[in-house]
């Protein structure tokens, strides 16, 4: 061993926990990025936002106890209703499973931190931001009141002109902000930095959940955003997408809108199910029967989910045919499910239960409930059936099932599995079975009831009924379960209080459970793991004997020899080792950046200007947040030259054997932006199918009396942009050999080819005779154009602050992966621009 | 404010209005199509009852059996390796193989039910068109000539053809006990459902889709009569004469223009649409409707004189705005209102 292995494992405790550690104070607060200080703030923030939705709920519940009562007047009523489904979608469910997710996923695979830190937090600072501002809204008496979808033309200017909307609006597009980032995030982290020899056939059933939730979050999310986005400017500047009237159609939001609700059904219900399929082996002492199987059905339903919106609208007036193909698409759904449930009673079935605990209680009551929210959903699926019941309280009952059912009775059996790795205690178990048989009962007293309501006529969202119908004793009931179910989790509130500080205490392993997360202390240390574990047998067992024969690099890790926060990166498939990354330290920039943006998104509501302003500083903010890291402490750094991001000086220490830099694939910071332009190429080719959509719908598209369009400009805008990539790239390839000055050359030459496109955008769009408010074929027009616009303006100052770095001598061979993500937007601005291109100008397709 | 609402309510219980006017339900079909859809519910809940009681019944039995091996070798540890390939098998034979047999039929019941509710039977003996407003309903006899609102009239005995569409927001038509299912009423689009009574009676339906602060109470009234008796109203409709009759009823419709009440409503005859479709309800037959507000309350005459002084206190959020007038204005205007479409029906 070499002398720094001569660090005995307390001094390397100490070493790293001082790097790792959350910075203290105040303003610490506000720049940390540790993945479980992140990951506990996004749960706890998203339970508080539980527990107001559910006190919504119960005034909900009230208001509709008996007919005709005034609990809550016709206006607060539907912002409540409204207020409950959005807050419980959009910032209590995702933001809690990603929550769980980021705090969970790196002590799963081995790993000590998230891909991105600094993102990771960025997205907190943004879903807080958003959250409390939706909260703001409602206690100024501006909620959101149109239901947690939407639907114009009510939410038109014309039939909602007050600010409630445009909350909503402004805020989901928002928070969707921090739902992408997440994702993105946990992919990244999925893929490259597993444990050595965790390959993904080995995955914790939780972990591929997580992955597979995240990679449908990319894919459903832009579809929201795009919705969202259209119905601003709808409502602000005045464009038709939604207006049927002048072209748009009020039924492509509804398309957009399920396209990306249905998928977040199971965005929501995958990670409960993951989180089941590690509680009941554990509880089973058993390896989960049917893994393969399992994996495979979170996968199916996770493509599955994207082919099954229209049930959400059999009532629209579409084909029979097809409506009958969507209820065949939805019923598949009970085939993986039912594998799920089949999985988890093998598993029992040959396994060896000790007496129930509570995330067993939980378990067990979700396969129950899940079974049942799936039966009444193959009844839905069914069209004739679903005709009759669409909009009534047997909807309500079955999403509930599922909902409720099906996420939150998980992720409480999920909280309580877990919460002794995050506070060392244990939940009390009395209270835990207290707070169970409550919630459980009251549950179906409130929606068991609700199929019978549903059946009986009662159609959802009335803020009252009028008495006779059959439905007031119905009603009173499911008041009085609701009660109930909050008399639940008042009690789940005390046992977190008492637990917190006085519960009994945990050692590492909780349950005697097989994974990784149990092989550190409880709570764990801030750097997750000294060694990180390798070749971890097939069960992921956190195997004592891994330890045996450390090789060098699991010492290079643990004794961190930069000062630096290094991650262990690996291969995509087989998890092989190929270096280390050294991550950003903590940052005040995420939480700048995401203030930024606030007052971009919020303060469009009241003064457009707003948005570039903000978007403007939110680009500062960015800059100085990607500013080259810096070692928190280099004297601590034993036996190396020094700590700095150069990698040249590195090299001559010759006992690291970890490269820190990875450039093409292999490289995170790569597939981080691959995931993004993803997410923007799926709002591109779901923005032209709403144009195509629009388009065949239409009698006359364009419309007449729409001019000469300035052919062109727009072709000679788009070469040039084309044309800017060639230097760029070329310049790029100089970089990866060292050769700085034409990289420099290469970047200006592009950025300055790019710079035509803008300019030439200018002078066509000055010139045209219509405009985005006169009918739905300018909107389209006008916001394909800036959208391409915009990219290109974010190419150009992104582009520049590279140069500048370049010039300054930030640019070498080692860091070429940040210059090849700038060139993998580069290509999407370009193609994505020209894409457009021909959907706007057909006569310029060689076809034509 | 809420106090006001409150009491509001109460008064509407108390005083015995918005009784109820019919039945709205899907377990309790008045015709075939919505019998062949309960069908298919009773069928669904029967089938997938007894597959997930027997699902239930194997998670019971396999807890119970974990316990057992538990509590027969507390101290084993971890159970012996289980042998993966029988529990795939087992797994995929009951996961999929059970569901795929079952959904398969079941989709082919329901793609079966399905066409056969879609359309009618026979042709039509009556097409309706229905126009969905904040928060009321449009009714129109496009054959017949003649408009009315949230009551629709349909003689038993043949499919009757209903096109719908909106005025405004979204808002969706659905008879439960008479039609398959519901139909959304989309502006800009018309789409089309039919309802068929077989024994005459009031059948109720509600607006399905959220379209606003008065969601809740916009309802709708089918009254369904054997043939000759609905030939009898269409007649007796299409003769209603709703000028004025005497002096009373002339200052009336003094007091309805004086109001401006024209600027929403029309009657036939007497006071012609103000826009090209009108804000609020036609009242050429106002007199021989049952409810008000979209059976929001019974119509009578004290009611109607309530609702034109305060709509908002019955309906909160309704269009229409409230009116403070002259007692006697008030009565004029009432009995003339009171009478349109009456008169021409005696007994009623």
């Amino acid at each position: 061993m070499s002398e720094a292995g001569a660090m005995n494992d307390a001094a390397l405790h100490e070493r790293l926990s001082r790097i790792w550690a959350p910075p203290p104070g105040m303003l610490g607060f506000f720049t940390a990025v540790n993945h479980r200080v992140v990951g506990l703030r996004f749960m706890v923030t998203a339970f508080v936002f539980f527990l107001f939705a559910g006190l919504l709920a119960v005034a909900v519940r009230l208001q509709l106890t008996l007919p005709l009562l005034g609990v809550l007047s016709p206006e607060a009523y539907n912002q409540a209703f409204t207020m409950h489904g959005s807050v419980m979608m959009f910032l209590f469910a995702i933001p809690f499973l990603e929550g769980l997710a980021i705090y969970f996923v790196p002590l799963m695979i081995g790993a000590r931190e998230m891909a991105f830190p600094r993102l990771n937090a960025f997205g907190y600072w943004i879903f807080l931001f958003a959250g409390l501002s939706l909260f703001v809204a409602w206690l100024t008496g501006y909620a959101p009141d149109a239901g947690w979808y939407n639907y114009p033309p009510l939410t038109s200017r014309g039939f909602s002109p007050g600010a409630n909307i445009d909350f909503w609006v402004v805020l989901i597009t928002f928070l969707e902000v921090s739902a992408l980032v997440a994702a993105v995030e946990i992919i990244v982290t999925i893929l490259k930095h597993r444990a050595p020899g965790l390959t993904l056939a080995r995955l914790p059933v939780f972990v591929w959940a997580a992955f597979i939730t995240a990679l449908m979050i990319v894919f459903a999310m832009p579809a929201v955003v795009l919705a969202s986005f259209m119905l601003g400017l709808d409502r602000i500047v005045g464009t038709h997408f939604f207006n049927f009237a002048a072209g748009g159609d009020p039924l492509l939001w509804q398309h957009l809108f399920w396209f990306f609700g249905h998928p977040d059904v199971y965005i929501m219900l995958l990670p409960g199910i993951g989180a089941v399929s590690m509680i009941i082996p554990a509880f089973a002492r058993r390896p989960l029967a049917g893994y393969t199987l399992v994996v495979a059905g979170i996968i199916i339903i996770g493509l599955l989910s994207f082919g099954v919106w229209v049930h959400h609208m059999y009532t629209v007036g579409l084909s029979m045919v097809g409506l009958n193909f969507f209820a065949a698409a939805s019923m598949l759904f009970a085939i993986p499910s039912a594998i799920h449930i089949l999985s988890w009673i093998t598993t029992l079935w040959f396994g060896r239960l000790e007496p129930l605990r509570t995330p067993m209680l939980f378990s067990l009551a979700f396969i129950v409930l899940f079974i049942l929210g799936g039966i009444t959903g193959i009844m839905i699926a069914a069209v004739p059936l679903n005709w009759q019941v669409h909009d009534t309280y047997f909807i309500v009952a079955h999403f509930h099932y599922t909902m409720v059912g099906g996420v939150v009775f998980p992720l409480f059996a999920a909280i309580y599995y877990w919460f002794p790795k995050v506070s060392g205690r244990f939940l009390d178990e009395r209270l835990g079975v207290w707070h169970f048989w409550l919630f459980l009962v009251g549950f179906n007293v409130t929606f068991l009831l609700m199929h019978v309501t549903g059946l009986e006529g009662m159609p959802r969202r009335v803020y009252t009924y009028l008495p006779g119908l059959g439905w007031d004793g119905l009603n009173a009931l499911s008041t009085a379960g609701a009660l109930i179910m909050a008399a639940g989790t008042l009690v789940f509130l005390v046992n977190l209080f008492v637990s917190w500080r006085e519960g009994r205490p945990v050692g590492d392993d909780a349950w005697g459970a097989a994974t990784l997360e149990w092989s550190m202390s409880s709570p764990p240390p801030n750097y997750n793991f000294l060694n990180i574990p390798f070749t971890p047998s097939p069960s992921v067992a956190k195997d004592p004997a891994s330890d045996a024969r450390a090789p060098d690099w699991q010492r290079e890790l643990a004794e961190a020899r930069t000062g630096l926060r290094e991650n262990p990166v690996t291969s995509i498939v087989e998890a092989k080792l190929e270096g280390k990354v050294e991550l950003p330290m903590p940052s005040p920039w995420p939480f700048w950046t995401a203030m930024a943006l606030s007052l971009a998104f919020l303060g469009v509501i009241w003064y457009p200007w707003l948005m570039p302003l903000g978007l403007g500083l939110a680009f500062v903010c960015i800059v100085g947040w990607h500013a080259p890291p810096r070692a928190l402490d280099p004297e601590a750094s034993p036996g190396n030259g020094g700590p700095g991001p150069d990698p040249a000086s590195r090299g001559t220490a010759g006992r690291d054997a970890l490269s820190a830099s990875h450039a093409g694939l292999r490289s995170p910071i790569l597939w981080g932006v691959i995931f993004l332009v993803l997410i923007e190429l799926t709002v591109l080719v779901l923005f032209v199918a709403s144009m195509l959509y629009l388009q065949l719908g239409a009698d006359t598209w364009p419309p007449a009396g729409v001019g000469d369009t300035q052919t062109g400009l727009a072709a000679t805008g788009q070469l040039l942009l084309l044309a800017s990539a060639i230097p760029a790239w070329l310049g790029l390839r100089a970089l990866s050999m060292n050769r700085t000055r034409r990289y420099l050359v290469g970047l200006a030459t592009g950025l300055v080819l790019a710079a035509g496109y803008p300019a030439l955008k200018f002078v066509e769009y000055g010139a045209l005779d219509f405009r985005w408010d006169s009918h739905a074929y300018g909107s389209v027009q006008w916001a394909m154009s800036g959208y391409s616009l915009f990219h290109v303006l974010v190419l150009i100052l992104a582009g520049g602050v590279f140069w500048v770095r370049g010039l300054r001598g930030h640019a070498h061979a080692g860091r070429v992966a940040g210059a090849q993500a700038l060139m993998v937007y580069w290509a999407f601005a370009a193609l994505g621009s020209l894409f457009f291109l021909g959907v706007q100008y057909p006569d310029l397709l060689p076809w034509r | 404010m809420t106090r006001g609402r409150r009491a509001a309510a109460w008064v509407l219980v108390l005083s015995g209005t918005a009784a109820c006017h019919g039945e709205q339900t899907i377990l309790g079909s008045e015709s075939a199509a919505p019998a062949a859809i309960e069908s298919l519910w009773w069928v669904s809940l029967v089938g997938t009852g007894l597959l997930s009681l027997l699902v239930m019944a194997g998670l019971g039995w396999a807890v119970v059996r974990a316990r057992r091996a538990a509590a027969m070798l507390p101290d084993a540890g971890s159970a012996p390796e289980p042998d993966r390939k029988r529990e795939d098998a087992a797994i995929l034979l009951f996961g999929a193989g059970l569901p795929a047999v079952f959904l398969l039929g079941f989709l082919a019941f329901s793609v079966r039910t399905g066409a056969e509710v879609a359309l009618p039977p026979d042709d039509p003996v009556l097409t309706v068109e229905v126009v969905g407003h904040m928060f009321w309903w449009e009714v129109r006899y496009p054959d017949q000539g003649i408009v009315t609102a949230n009551e629709i009239r349909i003689p038993t005995g043949g499919p009757v053809e209903v096109h719908v569409t909106s005025a405004d927001v979204i808002h969706s038509f659905w008879v439960p006990q008479l039609s398959p299912g519901k139909i959304d009423m989309i502006p800009g689009r018309t789409n089309r459902i039919w309802m068929h009574a077989e024994t005459p009676g009031r059948y109720r339906g509600q607006c399905t889709e959220f379209c606003g602060l008065q969601h809740a109470l916009m309802s709708l009234l089918v009254i369904a009569e054997p043939p000759e008796d609905f030939q009898a109203w269409m007649d007796a409709r299409q003769a209603v004469d709703a000028r004025p009759a005497n002096a009373e009823e002339e200052r009336g419709l003094g007091v309805f223009m004086a109001y401006g009440c024209a600027s929403c409503h029309v009657i036939e005859g007497v006071v012609g649409p103000g826009f090209q479709r009108p804000a609020g309800p036609e009242l050429t037959d106002m007199g021989a409707r049952l409810t008000l507000g979209a059976l929001t309350l019974d119509n009578d005459p004290e009611s109607l004189a309530g609702w034109i002084i305060d709509p908002h206190r019955h309906k909160p959020g309704v269009r229409m705005p409230s009116h403070r007038m002259p007692d006697e204005d008030l009565s004029a205007l009432v009995t003339y209102l009171a009478r349109l479409g009456r008169s021409a029906r005696p007994g009623r």
